[in-house]
């Protein structure tokens, strides 16, 4: 591996940061069965959703649909154990990096998995159940939308994850305790959606992208203060 | 003696409230004025009048028949009905005879009677098929406002009627919930500060236990309100939606519990989680509604009862309701903390 070692005493927490996140993508990227699954549940998800509403699907459906598929993604990505979450993996880390580096790496590399796989629902989402509804920038507002959904989305999961796999609870743990926390996110996301859809203005309903971003802070924010606790024995 | 003063305390505020909510009457109300389809065969209104009847909600029609006044108002016109009998407190038989033209389709019914003092049911009465001209002026009617004459009584509102003695027993809910959560939300900090000893976990226990039990009893008492008010068990609407998903977090909170052996590590574990919960929770009851629209009571940005629907009888019984339920939530926490310490002594 290239780079300075994370354990290296002169090795600033930027780097070890930097490092946790890259170490966390070509974990992930090792596993090539694992993305296929996350690429394929994603498009089977849309692909269902086709069969069900068909491209008949009225503006209403279309977003309730767009949010759902996203939200079951999201939480098919997250649902898994990564090599770092073992005990032996742990308690080697525990010694070499501190407890918030590796939820920021944490929460890193689930922001920018999720958003690679919010661009491929949405394109699967728009390819199968089609772009009536979405004329000129509203197709851009929406993605974004996504974009910012998954982020807070994200950094919520990076923590329920942590702390499912600290429970040896299986992935259903993940669901128990991740979806009605996320209801918030997904209220506001919903209504941004269906005013985007209805027409109105991007600046007019900006205000709900604002509570995201504040809510995915907020969440980021918890973990980043919260994690110690979590990881220590 | 002395420090179980505030159990007491409760039980009579609980015992008084009960009362209140059981023994004080509803104030007077209309409920609405329908036309029977048949003429009122009274030879002094002329052939051309109609019969109307008059319902009206805890009304004391029968008391004074003859000083009871019915008034129709639209704008600046009046128009007085003619009351042809009183048949009880609350139904009346009313004659129309108005001419075909008129300023208005739409009008207020006012009642007068020195009982209930003056009453109204706003655009009462829709008369689809006159002739509107706006110029017309009615001939000027000289009415004086009663002033109502009642016993100690919960005010009329409009499709809530009975009900409203459920804010009594609903509202309360809630309240004690989010103190009980807070009081959990607390120990759940002061937990991660002491991460040897479990004793702050088994207060967070308690309190969510306690807790969540009147939340369910706070979703109870509101689907009832809701069957009654709305027409269904439950409807969509944010403050509902977020009640109910509050009530899952913790639910969760429960089931990591469970799905953790070792004391220490269980502690530490919904310690965190409880922190997310009580978060989500205070963003889902106080912030979210402020946000959106909503039909619950209070709408309009409060997620709570507006300071002008709460008169004086209500805030005799309501505040002693939220104090009493919070107290009587506080009392079962501590039985509850104290049951589940005496088991882990016994084992």
């Amino acid at each position: 591996m290239t780079g300075s070692s994370p354990s290296s005493r002169k090795a600033s927490s930027w780097t070890r940061y930097v490092y946790l996140t890259r170490h966390a993508f070509q974990m992930e990227l090792r596993q090539k069965n694992g993305l296929a699954g996350l690429v394929l549940f994603a498009i089977a998800a849309v692909y269902t959703c086709y069969q069900v509403a068909g491209s008949r699907a009225d503006a209403d459906a279309w977003n309730a649909l767009a949010w759902v598929v996203l939200l079951f993604s999201a939480f098919n990505a997250v649902s898994k154990s990564w090599p770092d979450d073992s005990p032996e993996m742990r308690n080697y880390l525990i010694h070499v990096v501190r407890p918030h580096e590796w939820i920021l790496a944490r929460i890193t590399f689930f922001c920018l998995l999720l958003c690679g796989l919010t661009c491929i629902v949405f394109l699967a989402f728009t390819l199968f159940l089609g772009t009536e509804h979405l004329s000129g920038n509203q197709g851009l507002a929406f993605f974004g939308g996504m974009q910012l959904t998954a982020m807070a989305m994200a950094s919520l999961l990076a923590m329920i994850q942590a702390l499912a796999v600290r429970a040896n609870g299986g992935f259903g743990l993940i669901a128990v305790l991740g979806l009605p926390l996320i209801i918030p996110v997904i209220l506001i996301a919903t209504r941004y959606g269906m005013e985007i859809l209805n027409g109105v203005a991007f600046l007019d309903t900006a205000h709900n992208l604002l509570f995201l971003a504040t809510l995915s802070a907020g969440f980021g924010a918890l973990g980043y203060i919260l994690f110690p606790y979590l990881w220590s024995d | 003696m002395a420090q179980n003063i505030w159990k007491t305390a409760g039980f009579a505020l609980i015992a008084y409230v009960l009362i209140m909510v059981f023994a004080v009457p509803m104030g007077p109300g209309l409920l609405e004025l329908r036309e029977t389809g048949e003429n009122t065969n009274e030879v002094v209104l002329g052939s051309n009048a109609l019969e109307y009847h008059l319902t009206g909600f805890g009304t004391h029609w029968s008391e004074d028949p003859e000083q009871l006044q019915v008034i129709l108002r639209s704008k600046k016109n009046l128009a007085l009905l003619n009351v042809i009998e009183v048949l009880d407190d609350t139904h009346a038989r009313i004659g129309l005879s108005l001419p075909y033209s008129l300023p208005s389709k739409s009008w207020d019914v006012l009642i007068n009677h020195p009982i209930d003092g003056t009453l109204l049911l706003e655009n009462g009465l829709f008369l689809s098929d006159r002739f509107v001209d706006e110029s017309i002026v009615l001939p000027k009617v000289s009415i004086v406002e009663a002033e109502p004459n009642l016993p100690f009584h919960f005010p009329y509102q409009p499709s809530i009627l009975e009900t409203i003695r459920n804010l009594m027993l609903h509202v309360p809910m809630w309240f004690t919930m989010f103190v009980l959560m807070g009081i959990a939300f607390v120990a759940s900090i002061r937990q991660l500060a002491t991460p040897k000893a479990i004793a702050e976990d088994e207060k967070a226990e308690a309190a969510v236990k306690v807790g969540l039990l009147f939340g369910l009893l706070g979703l109870t008492t509101g689907s009832v309100w809701a069957r009654f008010t709305w027409g269904a068990w439950w409807v969509d609407d944010p403050q509902l939606n977020g009640a109910l998903v509050t009530v899952l977090v913790y639910s969760g909170y429960m089931v990591l519990r469970n799905s953790l052996e070792s004391e220490r590590l269980r502690a530490r574990l919904s310690a965190v989680y409880n922190l997310f919960a009580f978060i989500i929770l205070v963003i889902l009851l106080m912030v979210l509604p402020r946000f959106s629209e909503s039909l619950h009571p209070g709408k309009g940005g409060n997620p709570g009862f507006n300071s002008y629907d709460l008169d004086s009888a209500l805030r005799a019984a309501f505040y002693p309701a939220v104090l009493g339920w919070i107290l009587i939530g506080i009392w079962m926490y501590r039985i509850n903390l104290r049951f589940t310490r005496l088991n882990k002594q016994l084992r």
